[in-house]
C-alpha cells in the first residue's frame, strides 16, 4: 500500500501516515488498497482520505471461494478462502436447514438434498458491503470530532471529505480534486 | 521516616510478611490477590526495611520501589471512544499503577473536536478528586491548543500529554510530555516505554512538588493512620469493592454510602477526636456510593480549636 500525506502538521503527517497503515492492515482492507492520499489540514479543519482500490468490489458467489462437487443427492463444498466461511455455512443453514447441512472440517461440508447449480450461484458477499467496510475503515482512521463527512465514489476510488462542522464548497472542491488526481471520474 | 516498597509474589507464607510488617509498626496500604499472586503495597519504617525485604525474597517474591503509591491519578482522554482507547490512555494508566498509583481512567462526554470540544461542571469536578489528572490529546498542534480551554478549570496538578509540543500551554499545566498523540496499538516499541517512563517521571515530580507544599503546614494525622482505623469499620471491612479505601496524599476515598454511613464516620475517634473534627467528609462526586476524606492541617485544627475555645462555632 502505497500512502502519500499532504498536511500542514509535520508530527500529524507522519502520525496518521502510521495509524492508517496500521488501522487498515487491522481491518484487513490494506490488501485490497493499491494507493492511498491524506490531505491533513487540522487548521481549516479540512481532512481527505482518497483511497485506489485493486479491484472494483463486486459480488461474490459461492464458487468464487469454494470449489464445489455432487455427492450423491447433495453437494460437497471446500472453502478455499477461509474468511467467506462463515457466510457460506450461514447461507446453507438458512437455505436447507441445519439438520441438511454436515459440516466435517472448518473447510468442508456436506448438504444433503441441495442443488449444485443453485448452491455454485449463492451470492455470500456483495460488492456492496466490501465498499462499505472501506469507508467504515476510512472513517475510523479519521480524527474522532470530524463527523461532517462526503464520500465520493467511482470505480475503484473512494474519497472521504471531512470536516467538523460546515461543510463548505471549497471544501468539496479539493475533496473532488483530490478524487481526480486518484484516478476518479470528475462527475461524482 | 516510612518508606512505601511492594512486595509481589506468591500467597505462600504471606502471613509472615503481614505480621512482620505490623511488628514494625508498618502499615498495608494495599493488598490485592489474583488466584495464587498476591501484591501488598506497604508503609514501614526505615530502619526496618532491610528486614523486610529480606523476608520478601526468602518467601519467594519481588521487591519494588513504588514512588507513586498512596496517590490516585485521573488519565483522562477527549472521549471513550475506540480512537483514544486503550492505547495510548490505558497503556499511561498501567504504567503508573506499576509504579503504585491507583490509577482510573475518564472519558469526557463531549471532548472531540477542536471547536466542538467541552468539559462539564461535573467532569471538573470528578477530576478534581484525584491528587493528579494526566489529559491525553492528538497530533495536531492547533487542536491540542484549541483544547486548553478543557484544562482550565482544573485544581489540581496536571500533565498534559500530547503529540506535538504546543506553544502557550504552560500555565495550564504542570508539565507537558510531547511525542505521544493518538496510538492505534500498544505502546511497546523501545522509544515508547522509554516515552511512558518519562510521564511517570513528570507525574512523580509533580507529586514531590505537592508533597513539598503540603509540609509546609502538613496534615493533622497522616491519611494511612486514619485508613487504619477505618479498617476495623465493619461496612468497609464487609465492602466487596477492589480497594474500599484509596489513600490520596491529603485525605482518602472510602467506597461507601456517604448518606447511611456519614454520622459514624464522623463519631471515629482518632487520637482522641472526633474524625469530623480533623477532616472534611464529603460525598464523591463520581458516585453515591463513596465518601472523601480530606484530612485538615495541624494548623486549620488549631484555628477550629481556637474559635471553639472562644464560643465561635
Amino acid at each position: 500500500m502505497d500512502i502519500t500525506v499532504h498536511g500542514t502538521d509535520p508530527f500529524g503527517n507522519e502520525a496518521y501516515r502510521v495509524l492508517f497503515e496500521n488501522i487498515m492492515n487491522d481491518l484487513g482492507e490494506a490488501l485490497a488498497i493499491e494507493k492511498a492520499e491524506l490531505v491533513l489540514r487540522p487548521e481549516a479543519p479540512l481532512f481527505i482520505f482518497s483511497v485506489r482500490l485493486r479491484a472494483e468490489p463486486v459480488s461474490k458467489t459461492i464458487a468464487d471461494v469454494s470449489s464445489l462437487r455432487e455427492e450423491g443427492s447433495g453437494v460437497h463444498i471446500t472453502i478455499t478462502d477461509e474468511r467467506y466461511a462463515p457466510d457460506i455455512l450461514g447461507a446453507m443453514w438458512s437455505m436447507y436447514g441445519r439438520n441438511s447441512v454436515d459440516q466435517q472440517t472448518r473447510f468442508d461440508m456436506s448438504v444433503a438434498d441441495a442443488d449444485l447449480e443453485v448452491v455454485s450461484k449463492t451470492v455470500i458477499a456483495s460488492g456492496e458491503e466490501a465498499l462499505k467496510e472501506i469507508i467504515g475503515s476510512v472513517w475510523r482512521s479519521m480524527p474522532e470530532g470530524i463527523k461532517v463527512r462526503h464520500v465520493f465514489i467511482s470505480g475503484t476510488v473512494v474519497t472521504v471529505v471531512a470536516t467538523e462542522e460546515i461543510m463548505r464548497p471549497e471544501f468539496m472542491k479539493e475533496g473532488a480534486r483530490v478524487h481526480v488526481e486518484m484516478g476518479g471520474s470528475a462527475d461524482v | 521516616m516510612f518508606e512505601v516498597i511492594m512486595y509481589d509474589g506468591g500467597v505462600y507464607r504471606s502471613a509472615e510478611l503481614f505480621e512482620l510488617i505490623e511488628d514494625v509498626g508498618g502499615a498495608v496500604l494495599q493488598k490485592i490477590r489474583s488466584s495464587q499472586m498476591l501484591t501488598v503495597t506497604m508503609s514501614i519504617p526505615t530502619e526496618d526495611k532491610e528486614a523486610v525485604v529480606a523476608l520478601c525474597r526468602e518467601i519467594g517474591g519481588e521487591v519494588k520501589e513504588v514512588p507513586l503509591a498512596g496517590t490516585e491519578i485521573a488519565v483522562v482522554g477527549p472521549t471513550l471512544g475506540r480512537h483514544h482507547m486503550p492505547h495510548p490512555i490505558c497503556d499511561i494508566a498501567e504504567a503508573l499503577r506499576r509504579k503504585g498509583a491507583l490509577s482510573i481512567v475518564m472519558g469526557l462526554a463531549r471532548g472531540r473536536g477542536k471547536g466542538t470540544s467541552q468539559i462539564s461542571g461535573s467532569e471538573v469536578a470528578i477530576i478534581n478528586e484525584y491528587d493528579a489528572a494526566i489529559f491525553c490529546f492528538g497530533n495536531f498542534k492547533s487542536c491540542i491548543e484549541a483544547k486548553a480551554e478543557l484544562m482550565k478549570d482544573i485544581k489540581i496538578p496536571l500533565i498534559l500529554v500530547c503529540g506535538p509540543r504546543p506553544e502557550g500551554l504552560e500555565d495550564y499545566c504542570e508539565g507537558i510530555v510531547p511525542g505521544v498523540g493518538r496510538k492505534s496499538e500498544r505502546m511497546r516499541s523501545p522509544d515508547e516505554r522509554n516515552k511512558l517512563d518519562e510521564i511517570v517521571s513528570m507525574t512523580e515530580m509533580v507529586l514531590k512538588d505537592k508533597r513539598k507544599r503540603m509540609s509546609e503546614d502538613p496534615l493533622f494525622v497522616h491519611p494511612s493512620e486514619v485508613k487504619q482505623v477505618l479498617e476495623n469499620y465493619h461496612p468497609i471491612d464487609m465492602c466487596l469493592r477492589p480497594s474500599p479505601i484509596v489513600l490520596h496524599l491529603d485525605g482518602l476515598r472510602a467506597k461507601i454510602p456517604y448518606d447511611e454511613n456519614i454520622q459514624a464516620i464522623k463519631d471515629i475517634m482518632i487520637y482522641g477526636r472526633k474524625l469530623g473534627d480533623i477532616a472534611k467528609i464529603t460525598e464523591s462526586k463520581l458516585d453515591r456510593s463513596s465518601m472523601l476524606i480530606k484530612i485538615k492541617t495541624g494548623s486549620e485544627v488549631e484555628y477550629d480549636d481556637a474559635r471553639k475555645a472562644a464560643g465561635k462555632t
